[in-house]
């Protein structure tokens, strides 16, 4: 199966350890993701936040240049999928005049619900070498993923399952919990500290409350921000995977420490606990 | 609203501070407007709060999202624009979400906020936007927002230099940034998207525009 892959801006940044493991598990999966040819940045809060238009034409070209190849995108970051989706709405409603001769005809994959799709879980769980037993663990999805419902097509968005359905198919221990969709402050934490760290806090708290030992994220900059707050060492550090880095530990019978290493809250106390890395 | 204050007669008048607003006084030129560019039905708002009670960030915003709602009814434009509102909104779409009529809360906000950044006005989160003025350099640049570079570029803001140094959190944030690019995660050296140049004509040809 061919796939064209939108990777986003943090992708070749802060979100390097995302970038591999998406690597090994399509890999592992069989599936070839082709980079959009030329991509470039879909403009994310700030183009919408000074330019509405802006915010179309941004993702238009990347659009256009997946239809070029022919193939349906992909995108794993929550906000990349969501301006993608948004755009290519406006593109049919001919809402504006595009510098490009874009159709918006192909479809626009997230990646957690591509791989949450039940043949894939099947492909999965049937690679699943080491299951991950005995890890519990809290989903969370952000806000750009699910909603607006009438953008990402999310019908389930008060309770998204797809996280959940892939971190049960590598065998870890989900829990539920009501934040899963509430917003992590991402956006704001640059230029006001304080209420984004209000808002990661206490996400990072009610997943405590709920009993779990980390978390899964499916979006860079929602890892990095749950991530990096923990950098002063928490007492009890919470570490947040993206759920392919999930995936790939499962995939092999002995993981590699090394794939952690750039985590602030380090996950290799747990998994060595969980006897799940050597 | 109007808090009366007594003078020595012991007759109260009006606090001129606070002077009432006259409602409907505009008509509904700017309801109207914003309806008619948003498609949002802000008509059909009937104050439930529902929205402001779902927005993680309303305890930081002067106008709650509701009577931000009632304050496009009334024509309220400047106390709108002005208003930390637009800017710490984080476009969530908790509020759009949980609304009972499907008023586009959260594209009415930001739709505001396209408007106050087309203005000459002064936002009252003036870091907010500075940011994402940034971040648009930064992308109008090199087609792809580099971290490093999107953070250097703002640091090196004047306004937001000089606060980080008086502040003390100068130090930190360069700290912050070595641990970073020791682990690996801040790459000062990315590719860039040759496809700029067509972005930079599109950039022309949205100026000024408003969807
Ligand atoms: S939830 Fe909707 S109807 Fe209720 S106050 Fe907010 S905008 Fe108005
Ligand atoms: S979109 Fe803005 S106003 Fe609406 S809930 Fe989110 S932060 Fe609050």
């Amino acid at each position: 199966m061919k796939l064209s892959f939108y990777p986003g801006c943090s992708l070749e940044g802060m979100a390097v350890d995302y970038a591999r493991s998406i690597d090994a598990v399509f890999q592992a999966l069989d599936i070839d993701l082709i980079e959009i040819d030329d991509w470039s940045c879909c403009g994310a809060t700030a183009a919408h936040s000074l330019s509405e238009a802006m915010s179309v034409i941004l993702p238009a070209r990347n659009l256009y240049a997946a239809e070029q190849m022919g193939l349906d995108i992909v995108s794993c970051c929550a906000n990349c999928f969501n301006r993608l989706r948004f755009s290519q709405q406006m593109i049919q409603k001919r809402v504006l005049d595009i510098p490009w001769p874009v159709t918006g005809d192909l479809k626009v994959h997230d990646m957690t619900r591509f791989l949450a799709d039940p043949d894939m879980i099947k492909q999965i769980e049937k690679r699943v070498l080491k299951p991950l037993s005995g890890l519990k663990l809290v989903c969370y999805y952000g806000c750009q993923m699910v909603r607006p419902p009438r953008i990402t097509g999310y019908t389930d968005y008060e309770n998204p399952q797809t996280l959940d359905r892939i971190s049960t198919a590598t065998g870890a221990q989900v829990i539920d919990w009501s934040y899963k969709a509430t917003c992590c402050g991402a956006s704001i934490g640059i230029a006001r500290r304080e209420i984004g760290d209000s808002l990661t806090k206490r996400l990072l708290d009610k997943a405590r409350q709920a009993g779990a030992e980390a978390i899964v994220v499916s979006c860079p900059l929602c890892q990095s921000n749950l991530d990096m707050i923990q950098k002063d060492g928490l007492e009890r550090p919470i570490p947040i995977f993206y759920f392919t880095e999930l995936l790939r530990l499962s995939f092999s019978d002995r993981g590699n420490p090394r794939w952690f290493k750039t985590h602030f809250a380090n996950p290799v106390p747990l998994l060595k606990a969980k006897r799940l890395l050597r | 609203m109007n808090t009366p204050v007594t003078d020595q007669k012991n007759v109260t008048q009006p606090n001129p501070a606070k002077k009432r607003k006259l409602i409907g006084d505009r008509g509904n030129y700017f309801l109207n407007r914003i309806q008619g560019e948003t498609g949002a039905n802000v008509s059909a708002c009937y104050q439930c709060e529902r929205c402001t009670n779902a927005c993680p960030v309303s305890y930081f915003m002067d106008i709650k999202p509701h009577q931000a709602m009632r304050y496009v009814q009334l024509g309220w434009r400047e106390d709108l624009l002005t208003s930390s509102t637009i800017w710490v909104c984080l476009s969530c779409e908790m509020c759009t979400t949980y609304c009972p009529n499907e008023v586009g809360v959260a594209e009415v906000i930001n739709h505001l906020r396209n408007i106050a950044a087309h203005s000459s006005i002064t936002p009252k989160e003036r870091n907010l936007a500075v940011f994402h003025q940034t971040f648009l350099e930064v992308l109008r640049k090199s087609g792809r927002v580099n971290e490093f570079r999107l953070m250097n570029a703002y640091y090196l803001k004047p306004n937001i230099l000089h606060e980080k140094i008086k502040s003390g959190s100068f130090k930190e944030e360069i700290l912050l940034g070595l641990t970073l690019f020791r682990k690996g995660r801040l790459k000062p050296f990315t590719a860039r998207s040759k496809a700029i140049k067509d972005i930079q004509k599109a950039y022309k040809q949205a100026r000024g525009e408003i969807v």
